[in-house]
């Protein structure tokens, strides 16, 4: 079944192309993929190896930018921004949870869950009080002292989703999320993402190679060789 | 506007140097050394040269300020009447700069050289004419504390009797030649200001060390007077000798003195301590080459290692710089990162390298050790100071240098595309 929705999308891409040049040679990652995400939605990007998720995921998350095509956010066209802007704008209404959970291992849990406020100037105390209560939200408030390396793999991509829910963002990009984590600790982190996704309100996409995670999602969008062959809602 | 903190920033950089211990470690010990060397080397060169400003000021009796007529040292050998300063002048200018701020003493001197004979033998002398309490005067500050409670270079004092002006000083090479006893009589030969010979019979008062080889065997020192009853030139002298009370006022006081001079109608040439003792020059002019050179090779190497350091932190934190910039720090906020990280371990290493530079001064001061130095007649103590000029100037320049070092692959990873840097293995 394909999505249509008449109200003003979180996302909307238009179009999109990516070509990558290796040596002499192009590689054509994106082939003209346009879709659109709506608030609140939990949408998973599934697909086989080198279909183009990660490319798809980095340009959502606008770290990286289209050959062609347009990407609207929140209603702005980010192709207008700076590279400042885009950084702010990012750092404002995405938060991301990355595949090797990408914490800086000389700061603790909490300083870690701090540092995007930080980033963004939030006072100490206040960035202090948000990051305690982000961590509480994972279930990682006895936790908070320990540096990354102390920390299970579950764990530590629990901190990595506190990180990308402490600025309260539109939306978070997870680039396969579980692919470090046995499927008990993948179940949870999905459950995880999913609860706050239900409690907050967050917009999650996130890219996953494994089917049983599927289950839990209520959009999956099929990519295959830089183009998107099935876009399924669900309603789990 | 940058928002990231700049408390934030050091914290960040001050944890990134905890990650690679070793590394950090190796680079901070070069710094050290390498500040705890040019600090050392400046500290050495520094107290030769408080030394031998106080020897050219106070031993070599130079004072602060010589006022001569233009020409004198020239031509006042062949000329002098034309170019010594006669009574009256020597009155007149003593009494016009005597209450002028800074100045201590205002000493009229005459130089003059000629035979010593012993009655056997003769040799040639090079004597100075001073009043006994000027000569005292001059040489008041001519020894550190150190040097004073040592009692290193006593035997380069000099002494002249107010009450006996026939009795002279001569330096310890020139009585070991004609083997002249204490209280013993020799008679001076010279020429007078119209070139007449002249002759006096004179007793040696004592005997002093120049310090110099070269001029160890010739020096004499005698009273004004009898230089004056000698070269035949009553209340003559070549020069007036000034003496500050500090020797920062040198330059300020020449300015001064050469406008009341030139107010009162005189026109002369005031040379300044440092222009008129060539050896000071010379030992300055070639222990600053060295240390230029030394500043120079330590620099490189400490920038280098600074740079090796930085540059491989940078390329290992890649992945970290694209989570940062993804997070929404800027570019400029992963330079400022790096170069706080530079910054910081150049802080430190320079305060472990004036922590060694304090220890081992300490340990080389109290050593007691000395050398001869070239050309000298007795031996030196190494001393050490801690020269904080040039301390504060390699410490600025150092942190200057370092951050500059770590500004560039800081750039390089910053303007890297954030899914390259997060690819980055």
């Amino acid at each position: 079944m394909t999505t249509s929705n008449s109200i003003q999308p979180l996302l909307r891409i238009k179009d999109i192309r990516r070509r990558f040049m290796l040596g002499e040679t192009a590689i054509d990652a994106l082939h003209g993929v346009s879709l659109d995400i709506h608030a609140s939605e939990f949408l998973a990007v599934w697909g086989p190896s080198g279909s183009g998720k990660s490319t798809l995921m980095n340009i959502i998350g606008l770290i990286d930018t289209p050959t062609a095509g347009e990407v609207w956010f929140d209603g702005q066209d980010t192709h207008t921004l700076k590279d400042d802007a885009v950084t702010d704008f990012r750092g404002r209404k995405i938060g991301f949870v990355f595949q090797s959970f990408n914490l800086v291992p000389v700061l603790s849990a909490l300083e870690n869950v701090m540092l995007p406020l930080q980033i963004q100037g939030v006072a100490e105390v206040s960035a202090r009080e948000r990051a305690a209560q982000a961590l509480l939200d994972v279930g990682l408030e006895r936790f908070k002292s320990q540096r990354p390396d102390r920390l299970s793999g579950g764990q530590r991509q629990r901190v990595a989703i506190a990180r990308a829910l402490v600025v309260s963002p539109r939306l978070i990009i997870a680039d396969e999320p579980t692919a470090n984590l046995d499927s008990e600790n993948s179940k949870m982190i999905i459950d995880l993402m999913r609860q706050m996704n239900r409690s907050k309100g967050v917009t999650f996409v996130f890219t996953t190679h494994d089917p049983r995670l599927l289950e839990h999602v209520d959009r999956k969008v099929l990519l295959r060789d830089g183009l998107i062959v099935q876009d399924e809602v669900t309603n789990v | 506007m940058y928002k990231f903190k700049l408390g934030n920033t050091f914290k960040l950089a001050f944890r990134g140097l905890s990650r690679n211990r070793r590394r950090s470690m190796v680079t901070l010990l070069t710094i050290a050394l390498g500040f705890s060397a040019i600090a050392l080397f400046a500290g050495y060169t520094h107290n030769i040269y408080s030394g031998m400003s106080r020897g050219a000021i106070h031993g070599e009796m130079l004072g602060h300020l010589t006022l001569s007529k233009p020409g004198m040292r020239k031509e006042g050998r062949l000329y002098p009447e034309r170019y010594l300063l006669n009574a009256g002048e020597v009155n007149k200018i003593s009494e016009l700069l005597r209450n002028e701020a800074h100045v201590k003493l205002i000493a009229p001197r005459l130089a003059f050289s000629g035979l010593l004979s012993n009655g056997r033998a003769s040799t040639i002398f090079l004597a100075e004419g001073i009043e006994p309490s000027a000569l005292q005067k001059l040489q008041e500050g001519i020894f550190s504390e150190r040097e004073i409670r040592r009692g290193t270079f006593s035997n380069m004092l000099k002494k002249l009797d107010p009450l006996h002006t026939e009795v002279v000083e001569l330096s310890g090479g020139l009585v070991e030649l004609l083997h002249i006893e204490k209280q013993g009589l020799a008679a001076m030969l010279v020429n007078t200001m119209s070139g007449q010979a002249n002759a006096l019979d004179v007793t040696l008062g004592g005997t002093f060390d120049t310090g110099n080889a070269g001029t160890n065997d010739k020096f004499a020192l005698v009273s004004l007077a009898l230089a004056q009853n000698l070269y035949d030139a009553a209340g003559h002298a070549d020069r007036l000798t000034v003496l500050l009370d500090d020797v920062a006022q040198t330059e300020p006081m020449r300015k001064q003195i050469q406008a009341r001079l030139h107010e009162a109608g005189f026109d002369l040439e005031i040379k300044s301590w440092n222009e008129l003792s060539s050896f000071y020059n010379q030992v300055h002019g070639m222990f600053d080459m060295i240390f230029g050179f030394i500043f120079l090779i330590v620099l490189t190497v400490v920038v280098m290692s600074v740079a090796n350091s930085m540059g491989m932190t940078v390329i290992e934190r890649t992945r970290e710089i694209g989570t940062l910039r993804a997070i929404g720090l800027r570019r400029a906020g992963v330079v400022r990162i790096f170069t706080t990280e530079s910054f910081l371990l150049t802080l430190l290493g320079c305060g472990a390298g004036l922590l060694i530079t304090i220890l081992v001064r300490y340990g080389i001061n109290v050593a007691d050790i000395s050398y001869v130095p070239p050309n000298s007649v007795s031996p030196t103590p190494l001393l050490v100071d801690l020269d904080v000029r040039r301390i504060v100037f390699t410490f600025v320049l150092m942190g200057i240098v370092a951050t500059l070092a770590a500004y560039l692959p800081a750039r390089r990873a910053a303007n890297k595309l954030i899914i390259d840097a997060l690819g980055h293995i």
